[in-house]
């Protein structure tokens, strides 16, 4: 791409996602689903089985330390899923058509929702950490931890954001907005959501090491989590099913716009 | 009014409830948008404590009850029920902005029967929501001791649940007529949920919200649950259980009725 090509798709980008965050000026409390949903899972987890933390051999003394990264997690994913809610909302009202007439190239079209939804996601983080911090033993894994959970939350939101752009562009319609929560809850979920795998029985046993989000838990929890110190071994098996969550998702979200008609 | 008049009036409001349940059962069970929530949510929250925190059954003071999944299906449907009396109120808030509301505010139908039908549609909800994760919960290990007496009254107190649930989504929806603001307050019912000892027993919860729990009507129901299930009185009370879900039917439909009163004065 030239230098113009590259500063034209950067304007445009800029621009969608200057309209997504100008969203939140304008609906005030717009940000309060996808934070105080993640909160009060938070709170309440810890409420009702802040005692596994004494079971023996949990990584851990404290169980929010456990929690906080997957309500980090949850929370990122709720602001990517919201994104593709607001998409489909733009297209129901006839304003993604105008976008589709326009010419700018059509994977800028999705771009803009997308750096949205990392903006978006930063305040939810930021606000459980602060609350886990207040509450818990405070950050085990030092500024490398902090790091790496910020890197993990951000990086969910894109994964979450392509998949509801995914899902909004198939099904055109608002009514996606909870399937597209729902993939998000699931997803996060059938992990090591509250213990970590060796204490998982059952079909959740076999189901969590399929699932790339338990080793993105992993990379976020050596933050707070004493048991899982940072180190390179906590953090590749993460950036890896990152990747592989934003290709997968990002071509089928790609492909989707191909498909689109105007 | 004369007896016969009366009792005309109270087959003819009967009549009416039934059809409104009919109609929140239809509408209910026939949006995907409205199932998922209710039954599905609770199904996979189901299966991912009964197998992410089955590890808890080693902690010292937890309650024998056989497989962990018997001890946490109450919470379950707890939740489903709650969930229920969300979209009961979302149903109500869709009546209002769509119209519905007041044609049939116009109809010459008893402002009770009108939040009645909606709570008896719900129970009917809570009914089959019980009866699912009962059976769900029994395909995966569950063994309730407390036989069919137990299931049955477990069944009822759901039913108790979904109706109170009910007539809280319906005030809320009659006061405020806002659906965008009714769909936003799914997460707080994991505020109720959480707030009683829905997946955990009293004792082993934190200890600020074994405080809150003994407020919490809903932690006298769920524990009336497992205490039927597994007839085993150190579990909870059934009769207190009752006791709590039928204060909050009648406390929750009152204030749907006071809503609905106050709306239609303004």
């Amino acid at each position: 791409m030239s230098t113009r090509g590259a500063a034209y798709a950067g304007g445009v980008g800029f621009a969608l996602w200057r309209r997504s965050l100008l969203e939140l000026a304008r609906v005030r409390g717009g940000l309060l689903p996808t934070t105080i949903a993640p909160l009060i899972f938070l709170l309440g987890s810890l409420g009702q089985f802040g005692r596994l933390d004494q079971l023996v051999g949990f990584p851990t003394t404290s169980y929010i330390a456990w929690l906080m990264p997957l309500s980090c997690l949850q929370a990122a994913g709720f602001a990517g899923g919201a994104t593709g809610a607001n998409l489909a909302r733009d297209i129901e009202a006839g304003w993604f058509d105008r976008l589709l007439s326009s010419p700018a190239p059509r994977p800028l079209l999705i771009l803009g929702p997308v750096m949205a939804a990392m903006t978006r996601c930063l305040v939810p983080v930021t606000v459980i950490l602060i609350v886990g911090l207040l509450i818990g033993p405070g950050l085990t894994g030092g500024l490398f931890g902090l790091v790496m959970l910020y890197l993990a939350a951000v990086s969910f939101s894109i994964v979450a954001s392509l998949w509801g752009i995914t899902l909004a562009l198939r099904a055109g319609s608002q009514q996606v907005g909870p399937l597209i929560q729902n993939g998000v809850f699931v997803a996060v979920f059938l992990s090591t959501a509250y213990t970590p795998l060796p204490f998982l029985k059952g079909w959740l046993a076999i189901a969590a090491p399929y699932n790339p989000v338990t080793y993105v838990l992993q990379m976020g929890r050596q933050a707070t989590v004493s048991g899982i110190e940072p180190s390179w071994a906590h953090t590749w098996p993460g950036l890896v099913a990152l990747a592989g969550m934003i290709i997968f998702f990002g071509l089928l979200a790609l492909r989707q716009l191909r498909r689109v008609d105007l | 009014m004369t007896e016969l008049a009366l009792e005309r009036d109270v087959s003819t409001q009967g009549r009416v409830v039934v059809a409104l349940a009919e109609r929140a059962l239809r509408v209910q069970l026939r949006r995907a948008q409205f199932l998922l929530p209710s039954f599905l949510l609770p199904l996979l929250l189901l299966a991912v404590i009964a197998s992410g925190t089955s590890a808890a059954q080693q902690l010292p003071g937890f309650p024998s009850t056989g497989s962990y999944v018997g001890f946490v299906v109450s919470g379950t449907i707890m939740q489903g029920t709650l969930l229920a009396g969300l979209m009961a109120g979302i149903a109500i808030a869709g009546d209002i902005e769509g119209g519905f509301f007041d044609r049939l505010l116009s109809a010459p139908i008893h402002r009770v029967s009108i939040v009645l039908g909606r709570v008896l549609g719900t129970a009917l909800i809570g009914v089959a929501q019980a009866i699912l994760f009962l059976f769900v919960a029994w395909l995966i290990g569950a063994d309730y001791t407390g036989g069919v007496g137990g299931i049955l009254l477990t069944i009822m107190l759901a039913a108790l649940s979904a109706s109170a649930a009910a007539g809280l989504g319906a005030t809320i929806a009659l006061r405020t007529g806002s659906l965008s603001l009714m769909q936003n307050l799914f997460p707080f019912v994991f505020v109720l949920l959480f707030t009683a000892p829905a997946f955990f027993p009293r004792a082993l919860l934190n200890p600020v919200l074994e405080t809150v729990s003994v407020v919490n009507p809903l932690s006298y129901v769920v524990e009336g649950m497992r205490a039927a299930l597994f007839d085993l009185p150190g579990l909870g009370s059934v009769g207190w259980g009752f006791v709590a879900g039928i204060g909050s039917v009648v406390l929750t439909c009152s204030l749907a009725v006071w809503a609905m009163r106050s709306r239609l004065r303004s």
